[in-house]
């Protein structure tokens, strides 16, 4: 099979920054996400987008460039629901796939997927209820 | 989903763990770590890190005993984000088996 010359075949700091800048470039056009994330961030993106580098650079590459709590930091966002992380990794996969080749796209996609999984289950398991939930609003 | 500290960090407590944690989860005791299973947010980046191989996903099975004992310290023991140095004899108890038995619920330092 032939892979398009194009695309990135490992991952570098580089690459995560195009694949951050793309990926939120259409949130912000996402008639599902953009609400939800333009009331989180209501300014400037730029140091929204910093942060996501310096994420995605200690998911992949292991730096480190990180520290947070991204469990807390999703807690208190008003209106967040388990259905907009599926919107979320959609977006996310669709953008890694134009950007990557195929294994280094799999290498985003199912770091994403455990990570919105636990998010979701720090935000919405509750022991007395269904899980995973009902997309009940 | 979360990743758990299990039997083999108990008195290796090689600490390589914390410094590529992005999410801080890592708790210190006096001879061992635990992940705290409400902040760890699954990514795995700690798992291939740990040199004692004692980092596992909590879907791995038989591990409910090491979720529990990282659950209850994780909550006692402090926070711990800057690696030391490891223990002098680390080397020689990587590896050891029923290490469990040397297990202390002391706090450790922390950061």
């Amino acid at each position: 099979m032939i892979c398009s010359a194009a695309k990135l075949g490992d991952v570098s700091e580089d690459g995560i920054r195009r694949l951050v800048d793309a990926f939120y470039d259409k949130v912000r056009l996402d008639s599902e996400l953009a609400p939800i994330f333009v009331r989180a961030i209501p300014g400037d993106w730029g140091p929204h987008l910093a942060k996501m580098y310096a994420f995605w650079s200690s998911v992949m590459l292991t730096t480190g460039r990180y520290k947070g709590n991204p469990v807390a930091k999703h807690l208190v966002i008003p209106d967040i629901k388990p259905e907009l992380f599926e919107r979320w990794l959609a977006l996310f996969n669709e953008t890694c796939g134009e950007l990557f080749d195929d294994g280094v796209s799999e290498e985003f996609r199912a770091k994403a997927a455990r990570i919105a999984e636990s998010l979701k289950l720090a935000l919405f398991y509750r022991p007395d209820r269904p899980w995973p939930p009902e997309s009940a609003r | 989903m979360t990743f758990v500290v299990t039997e083999n960090c108990i008195k290796c407590k090689y600490m390589d763990c914390v410094e590529v944690c992005p999410v801080d989860c890592f708790y210190e005791g006096d001879n061992m770590l635990v992940i705290h299973p409400d902040e760890c947010i699954d990514c795995g980046v700690c798992e291939p890190e740990c040199p004692a191989d004692a980092i596992s996903p909590d879907t791995q099975p038989g591990l409910e005993s090491w979720l529990k004992l990282n659950a209850e310290y994780a909550s006692v023991w402090p926070n711990i984000t800057i690696k030391r140095e490891a223990p002098a004899d680390a080397k020689t108890f990587d590896g050891v088996p029923e290490k469990l038995q040397h297990f202390s619920a002391d706090p450790g330092p922390g950061d």
